[in-house]
C-alpha cells in the first residue's frame, strides 16, 4: 500500500499541473496548487509514519515495473534513510512556496503548472532507485525551473536562465558519460538479471546500497577497474557539484538567485541544491568509494575553499539577495567536507546542514523577498531601520540570519558542528590513507575561521538593513499581511525545532548511514 | 525527596526559570505585557534565586560530594565509545557555588533595571533579553560537557549581542554589539579548534568535569596509547587545551580579544553591571576552571601569560580614562586577568573565589555609576562631575564600600579585610610559587608576581581616583550639580545588597566550596603538572590558611589617600603630570588604549574586507569570465560551423542549392536560442569522450 503511496506522490503534483492548465482562473489555480502540495505533503506524512513503524533500515516500499526493455531500464522507486528527511523537507516547503507565490500575477496558471511539475522531478530525484530514472527526473527538474527563472525573473532572467540550465546540463552530460561507462563495462555480467540501473542492491544479505553493477565493477580486474573508477569519480563529482554547488563551479548560483522571483530562490536553495549532496551520498561515493578515498584531499581542499571563498564574496555583496545565495556557496561547501572526509560523523553532519540549510537558507530568501516587493530595491546600503519598523519581521529576522550563521539552538548549528568535528576525526581515525595529521588539522582550523567569517557578514548586513532609524521611504510600505507571518513563523519554528531535536532526523537516517559507511569501508 | 535529587531538580528549575519568563515576555504582545515584563521577570528571577540558594543550603549538609551528574544523548555518534554527545546537567560544589552568585546577582539587576529602564519604548523587550541572556549564563554554569558548554556559550554571545545592541537605533550600539560577536567568535574558532581535537582523539566522550569519571581517564588512556604519559603530554593536548582557552580569551575579554568590551559600555548600564560581573566575563573563566586538569604545563604558561599581560595592560588604561564606566571596565579587563593569571599559575580556588567577590563588588561598581550617569542626564565624563556625594549619599557609600573591596583592603598588618583582599591575595601568594617554581623561565619567572603585586597598588590608585572625581570635592558642572538627585528605591537597594556581599563574601562558604571543588588536589590530576614540587606547594592545602604579605601594611592606604588627594580638586594635577616630557608619551598610549582599535580595524578588518572585495572582483569578471568566454567561443565555432555549412558544403551541393540554402536559413533561425546549440555540442562531445575513455579502459591491460 505504501508503495502505491510513494507513487502517487510523486505525480500527485503532475496531475496538479495539468489541473492548473485547465482550471479557468487565477485564483482556481494558485488554490490547485496548494491543495495539491498539501495532499503530497499528507501522503509523505503517511510515508514517514509507516517508514518509522519498520525497524529494517533498507529501502522500503519498493515499486520495480520493467520500462525500456532494450536498456534494462526500470521504473523502480522506493525510499531509505537517505531520502526520507529530504523528501519531508521538499513537501513541506512545497506548500510554503505555493503560499510565498500567492501574489505572483503574470501568467498564474503556467507558473503554477510548472511549479508542481518542479515538484515532481524533485521528488522523483529523491525517490528513483534506478540510475535511469534518477537522470531523468534530474532533467526533469531543470527544464521548469528554466522557465520559472526565465520568464518570471528580474532584469537578467534571460542571462541567468540560459547560464542555468547549461551548467546543469553540462553536469547532466558529466553523469551520462558514467552512466554509459557503467552500462558497457559491466553489461555482461548484470545485463541477463535485468539490474544494470539498480542503484540498491536487490540481494537479502548483501549491503542494501552496493548495486550489482558497482559489484561487478568491483570483480573486474585492478587496472581496467581502478581506471575507469578515478574517472568516474571526477565526473559523478563535477556533475553534483555543479549543482551543489561547489565553487569554482558555482557562477550559475549568484546569477540565478538574484534574478528568479522570491519563491523560486527559496525552492532553489531549500531543495535543488540538495539534490547535488544527496546524489553524491547515493551515487559518486558508494560507487566509487576507493577513488573518494584516494582523491579525498583534493575534494576536502576544494570543499574548504568554497567554505572561504563563499563567505569572502558574500561579505563584498552590496546585493542583499545576492549576499545570502553567496552565503549558500559557503553553506554547501559545509556539505562537501563532511562527505569529502569520509567519517561518519563528517557524513551525518553533511547530511544534516543540507536539512538545516534547507529551513535557514528558505527562510532567508523570503526574508528578503518580503522587503524587495516594498522596496524594489535590494542595495544593502540604503535600508536601515526595519527592527524599528517592523518589530516582529526583525525577530524573525534574527532567527532565519542567525539560524544560517549557525548558532546553537537554531538548524545550522548541528551540521556545521558535526562536519568540523569529522573533520578532525578524520585525522585520529586514519581512514583516509596515510595522510599527516598537520593535513585535517589545517583544513579543520581553515573551515572553523568561517565562522568568524559568517558571523561578520551576516552581522554587517543585519547592521545596515535592520538596525538604526527608520527611513522616510517606510512610511509607503504595506504592512505585512497573515499570510506572510506564517510562513516566516513555520520557517522559524522549524529552525528551533531541528536545531534542537537533531534525533528527529537521524532517527530516520541513522541505518542507512551505517550501510554507506560499510561501503566506504568504515566502520560505524 | 532525596536530598541529591533535590539539589538536581531545583537547579533545573533555577535555569529554566528565566527561560520561561523570556519565553512569555517575548511571545507576549506589548499591549498584554509591558510594564509587568519587569515584574514577572524580577520576581521569576527571585524565584531561581531561592532555588538555588537552597540547593547551595542543602549541598552544605550532603554527605557524599560527589557530583550529580545527568547525560542526556543530544546528537548521535554512532561507533564512538560514548555514543552520543550528551546535554545534561553536572552539579558539584562549584557549580552550586556559582549558580547562587549568577542567580543572585542577576535578580538585583533585573531589580535595577525596572527603575534604570523606566520609560524606555522597549522596556518589555529588555527584560525578555536579559532573562534569555541569565538562561544563556546558567546553562554554561550547569553543563556536563564541552559540546552543552560550547552551546549555551554561543547563546551568551546572542543575547550579549542583543543587549549591547539594545539601542539600535545609535551608531555606536550597533557597531559595539558587532564588534563584540565578532571578537567572541574569534575566540569561538579556537574553541572549536581545541574541541574538535578533543573530539577526535576521545570519540565523543568530553564529559566534564573532567575528573571524576569525565573526559580525564579519556585522555590519559589516550595520551599513553600514543606512549607519553601525563607528566611529558603530546603536542595535541597543549594544542587542544590553548584551543579551548582561546574560547575564555574572547568571553572573558583577555589581550589580544580585549577590545570589545570597553566598547560593550554602549549598552544600557544593567547590561554593564551584569556582563561584567556574574556573565559573560565570568564564562570564561568558569571554562578555564573546567578544564583545568586537562591542560598541560605549556598551557597553563600561556594562559599565566595571557592573564598577566591583561591585567597590566588594562590596569595602565584605566589610570588614564576619564569616561567613568570606561574606567570600571578596564578595571574588569584587569581583575579578569588576575583570575586568569591565578589559574594558569594554579592558584584554581583563589582564582574562582575572586570571580565570585569581584562580580558582587563590580557590579555594585556599575550600578552605581549607572546611577551617577541617571543622575547626571546621562553624562558619562567625570570632569563634569565633582561633589555628587551630597547629593547622592547612598551611591556614594556603596561605590565607596566596592572602591575598598576591589583595593583588596585589609586592618594594616593583620589578615582581616574585606572580600577582594582575600581573593587577590589568595591568587599573588599562588604566582610567587608559580613564579618560583617556574626555573626554566630564569628570572624572567619572578614578572608573575610582580605584576600582580604592583597592579593591586595601582588599582587602589585609579579607584580612588573615580570615586574622588565623582563624589568629592567641589561641583565642575553647576548645571548638572543642580539636577543631580538620589535614584528610586529599586535602584538603590540593589547597590546596597551588593555592597553588603562585597563585605562579608568571604565570610560566606564560597570558598569551602570551590576548594572542595579543585580537581584532585595534589593528587594523579594535577600531579603530572611540572615541575612537580614547586608546585605542591600551592597545592598544598595548608597553604590556603596562608597569605602573600604581600598586600598587607600601609601601602593600599598610601596609595587611596594619594589618589584622593591628587583627583579630589579635578584633573588639573593630573594634567600637569600627563604634560612631563616621557610621561606624556606613555599618557597618550594609555589614552588611546595602546592603538589596538586601531590596529585590528585597518590590519584585521580592512585586510579582510579588501580581501572580500577582490575575490568578489574575481568571482566577477575571472570565473565568470571564463563562464562567458566559453560560451561566447562556442557561439562564434556555431556560427562558423553554419558558415561551413551555408558556403563549402551548400557550394558542393549546388545541385540542392536553393533547397538547402532555405533549409539552411530555417535551422539557422531555430537555433538562434542558444541553448540548442549547447546541446548538440555536448551531447557531441560527450559521445566522444564517453568512446574514449570506454576504448581506452577497454584497451588498456
Amino acid at each position: 500500500m505504501e508503495a502505491s503511496l510513494l507513487n502517487w506522490m510523486i505525480f500527485t503534483p503532475t496531475i496538479g499541473a495539468l489541473l492548473c492548465l485547465i482550471v479557468p482562473g487565477k485564483q482556481q489555480a494558485r488554490w490547485v496548487a496548494l491543495i495539491s502540495s498539501i495532499v503530497t505533503f499528507l501522503f509523505s506524512v503517511e510515508l514517514v509514519i509507516a517508514y518509522y513503524g519498520l525497524s529494517a533500515g533498507g529501502v522500503q516500499f519498493e515499486t520495480a515495473v520493467p520500462w525500456i526493455a532494450g536498456i534494462n531500464a526500470f521504473y523502480r522507486t522506493g525510499v531509505d534513510g537517505l531520502s526520507m528527511p529530504l523528501v519531508l523537507l521538499s513537501t513541506a516547503l512545497s506548500i510554503l512556496i505555493v503560499l510565498a507565490s500567492w501574489r505572483i500575477e503574470k501568467a498564474t496558471k503556467a507558473f503554477m503548472a510548472l511549479y508542481l511539475l518542479l515538484l515532481t522531478g524533485m521528488l522523483g530525484v529523491f525517490l528513483s532507485l534506478d540510475m535511469f530514472l534518477f537522470y531523468v527526473f534530474f532533467e526533469i527538474s531543470l527544464l521548469p525551473m528554466y522557465f520559472l527563472i526565465g520568464i518570471w525573473g528580474g532584469p537578467r532572467k534571460e542571462y541567468a536562465a540560459i547560464k542555468f540550465f547549461l551548467f546543469t546540463l553540462a553536469g547532466s552530460i558529466c553523469l551520462l558519460i558514467v552512466m554509459l561507462g557503467l552500462f558497457f563495462l559491466t553489461g555482461k555480467a548484470v545485463g541477463a538479471s535485468g539490474n544494470t540501473w539498480v542503484m540498491v542492491s536487490s540481494d537479502p544479505g548483501t549491503l542494501t546500497l552496493q548495486s550489482e553493477a558497482v559489484r561487478a565493477l568491483f570483480a573486474m580486474d585492478d587496472g581496467a577497474y581502478w581506471g575507469f573508477a578515478q574517472w568516474a569519480f571526477w565526473l559523478t563529482l563535477i556533475a553534483f557539484a555543479i549543482k551543489l554547488p561547489m565553487a569554482p563551479l558555482h557562477t550559475w548560483l549568484p546569477d540565478a538567485h538574484v534574478e528568479a522571483p522570491t519563491p523560486i530562490s527559496m525552492i532553489l536553495a531549500g531543495v535543488l541544491l540538495k539534490m547535488g549532496g544527496y546524489a553524491l551520498m547515493r551515487i559518486t561515493y558508494p560507487f566509487f568509494p576507493d577513488a573518494a578515498r584516494y582523491f579525498w584531499v583534493a575534494v576536502a581542499v576544494l570543499a574548504v575553499f568554497g567554505i572561504l571563498y563563499g563567505a569572502m564574496c558574500a561579505m563584498a555583496q552590496t546585493d542583499w539577495k545576492k549576499l545570502v545565495a553567496y552565503s549558500s556557496v559557503s553553506h554547501m561547501g559545509y556539505v562537501t567536507l563532511g562527505i569529502a572526509v569520509m567519517t561518519r560523523t563528517g557524513f551525518d553532519g553533511a547530511y544534516y546542514q543540507m536539512i538545516g540549510h534547507g529551513i535557514s537558507s528558505a527562510m532567508m530568501f523570503f526574508l528578503v523577498g518580503v522587503v524587495y516587493e516594498r522596496a524594489h530595491h535590494r542595495d544593502l546600503d540604503r535600508f536601515g531601520g526595519l527592527w524599528l519598523k517592523w518589530p516582529g519581521y526583525g525577530g524573525w529576522s534574527l532567527i532565519g540570519f542567525f539560524a544560517g550563521m549557525g548558532l546553537p539552538g537554531l538548524c545550522g548549528f548541528i551540521g556545521e558542528i558535526m562536519v568540523l568535528l569529522g573533520t578532525f576525526e578524520a585525522a585520529a581515525i586514519g581512514n583516509v590513507g596515510a595522510t599527516s595529521q598537520a593535513t585535517v588539522y589545517t583544513l579543520g582550523i581553515l573551515a572553523a575561521s568561517a565562522v568568524v567569517l559568517t558571523a561578520g557578514y551576516i552581522l554587517w548586513m543585519f547592521q545596515r538593513v535592520y538596525m538604526g532609524n527608520e527611513k522616510p521611504e517606510y512610511g509607503e510600505f504595506a504592512a505585512l499581511t497573515g499570510r506572510e507571518y506564517f510562513i516566516m513563523g513555520t520557517l522559524g519554528i522549524a529552525a528551533l525545532v531541528f536545531g534542537i531535536l537533531p534525533i528527529l532526523v537521524f532517527n530516520l537516517t541513522d541505518p542507512t548511514f551505517t550501510s554507506i559507511m560499510a561501503i566506504l569501508g568504515i566502520g560505524g | 525527596m532525596e536530598p541529591r535529587q533535590l539539589i538536581e531538580t531545583l537547579a533545573v528549575a533555577a535555569l529554566f526559570a528565566p527561560l520561561f519568563s523570556a519565553a512569555c515576555i517575548i511571545l507576549a504582545t506589548r499591549r498584554v505585557m509591558f510594564k509587568s515584563a519587569g515584574v514577572l521577570a524580577t520576581g521569576v528571577m527571585a524565584g531561581g534565586f531561592v532555588c538555588s540558594v537552597v540547593a547551595l543550603v542543602t549541598w552544605l549538609g550532603l554527605d557524599d560530594t560527589s557530583p550529580i551528574v545527568t547525560n542526556i544523548g543530544w546528537i548521535p555518534i554512532p561507533g564512538s565509545e560514548a555514543g552520543w554527545l550528551y546535554l545534561g546537567v553536572l552539579i558539584d560544589s562549584l557549580t552550586v557555588a556559582i549558580l547562587a552568585m549568577v542567580t543572585g546577582i542577576s535578580m538585583l539587576v533585573h531589580l535595577y533595571s525596572i527603575g534604570y529602564m523606566d520609560g524606555d519604548p522597549r522596556y518589555n523587550r529588555f527584560f525578555g533579553y536579559l532573562s534569555l541572556f541569565t538562561f544563556s549564563m546558567l546553562g554554561i554554569v550547569l553543563a556536563n560537557s564541552l559540546l552543552m558548554l560550547f552551546v549555551f556559550w554561543e547563546l551568551v554571545g546572542l543575547t550579549s549581542y542583543l543587549l549591547i545592541g539594545f539601542w539600535f537605533e545609535k551608531r555606536g550600539p550597533q557597531l559595539a554589539c558587532k564588534k563584540a560577536f565578532v571578537m567572541n567568535r574569534i575566540g569561538d574558532m579556537g574553541f572549536l579548534v581545541g574541541f574538535g581535537i578533543l573530539f577526535a582523539k576521545l570519540g565523543g566522550n568530553i564529559l566534564l568535569p573532567a575528573v571524576h569519571g569525565g573526559m580525564f581517564d579519556a585522555i590519559r588512556a589516550a595520551v599513553e596509547a600514543e606512549g607519553y604519559s601525563m607528566a611529558n603530554p603530546p603536542m595535541w593536548l597543549t594544542m587542544a587545551g590553548i584551543g579551548v582557552f582561546f574560547g575564555a580569551i574572547g568571553k572573558s575579554a583577555q589581550f589580544p580579544l580585549h577590545t570589545w568590551l570597553p566598547d560593550a559600555m554602549e549598552g544600557p548600564t544593567p547590561v554593564s553591571s551584569i556582563v561584567h560581573s556574574a556573565t559573560m566575563v565570568a564564562a570564561g573563566v568558569y571554562l578555564t576552571a573546567r578544564i583545568y586538569p586537562i591542560l598541560t604545563p605549556g598551557a597553563h604558561l600561556f594562559i599565566a601569560t595571557i592573564g598577566l599581560i591583561t591585567l597590566v595592560m588594562a590596569a595602565c588604561m584605566a589610570l588614564v580614562m576619564t569616561d567613568i564606566k570606561r574606567v570600571l571596565a578596564y578595571s574588569t579587563l584587569s581583575q579578569l586577568g588576575y583570575m586568569v593569571l591565578g589559574l594558569g599559575a594554579g592558584a584554581y580556588s583563589f582564582a574562582l573565589f575572586h570571580l565570585i567577590t569581584h562580580a558582587f563588588f563590580k557590579c555594585c561598581l556599575f550600578q552605581c555609576s549607572g546611577s551617577v550617569i541617571h543622575a547626571a542626564h546621562h553624562q558619562q565624563d567625570m570632569r563634569y562631575y565633582g561633589g555628587l556625594g551630597r547629593k547622592m549619599p547612598i551611591t556614594m557609600i556603596c561605590y565607596g564600600i566596592c572602591t575598598l573591596a576591589i583595593a583588596g583592603a585589609s586592618l594594616p598588618f593583620t589578615s582581616i579585610g574585606i572580600s577582594g583582599f582575600y581573593s587577590k591575595d589568595g591568587i599573588i601568594a599562588g604566582t610567587v610559587n608559580y613564579g618560583v617554581a617556574m626555573q626554566s623561565l630564569g628570572s624572567w619567572g619572578n614578572l608573575f608576581w610582580i605584576g600582580p603585586t604592583v597592579v593591586a597598588y595601582i588599582t587602589v590608585f585609579y579607584m580612588a581616583r573615580s570615586f574622588a572625581l565623582t563624589f568629592l570635592g567641589e561641583p565642575r558642572d553647576k548645571h548638572l550639580h543642580e539636577h543631580a538627585h538620589e535614584v528610586p528605591w529599586t535602584m538603590t537597594l540593589p547597590q546596597v545588597c551588593l555592597a553588603i556581599m562585597a563585605v562579608i563574601a568571604a565570610t560566606l562558604p564560597f570558598l569551602k566550596l570551590i576548594e572542595v571543588s579543585e580537581p584532585a588536589i595534589g593528587g594523579e590530576a594535577v600531579a603530572w603538572m611540572q615541575p612537580t614540587e614547586a608546585l605542591g606547594d600551592a597545592h598544598n592545602p595548608g597553604m590556603h590558611a596562608t597569605h602573600a604579605y604581600l598586600l598587607h601594611g600601609l601601602g593600599w592606604i598610601i596609595m587611596l589617600v594619594l589618589g584622593v588627594v591628587m583627583y579630589r580638586p579635578g584633573m588639573k594635577y593630573a594634567e600637569k603630570i600627563a604634560a612631563i616630557p616621557g610621561i606624556n608619551l606613555l599618557y597618550h598610549w594609555a589614552h588611546n588604549k595602546f592603538f589596538f582599535d586601531e590596529l585590528y580595524d585597518t590590519i584585521a578588518v580592512g585586510v579582510c574586507k579588501l580581501a572580500a572585495t577582490i575575490i568578489a572582483l574575481i568571482d566577477k569578471y575571472l570565473v565568470d569570465g571564463m563562464v562567458n568566454l566559453a560560451g561566447w567561443v562556442t557561439r562564434q565555432l556555431a556560427d562558423a560551423v553554419g558558415l561551413f555549412d551555408q558556403r563549402v558544403v551548400d557550394g558542393a551541393v549546388n545541385g540542392a542549392a536553393a533547397m538547402a540554402t532555405s533549409g539552411g536559413q530555417i535551422l539557422r533561425s531555430t537555433q538562434t536560442g542558444r541553448v540548442r546549440a549547447y546541446v548538440l555540442f555536448l551531447f557531441a562531445s560527450a559521445t566522444v569522450v564517453t568512446l574514449v575513455v570506454v576504448t581506452v579502459v577497454l584497451v588498456s591491460p
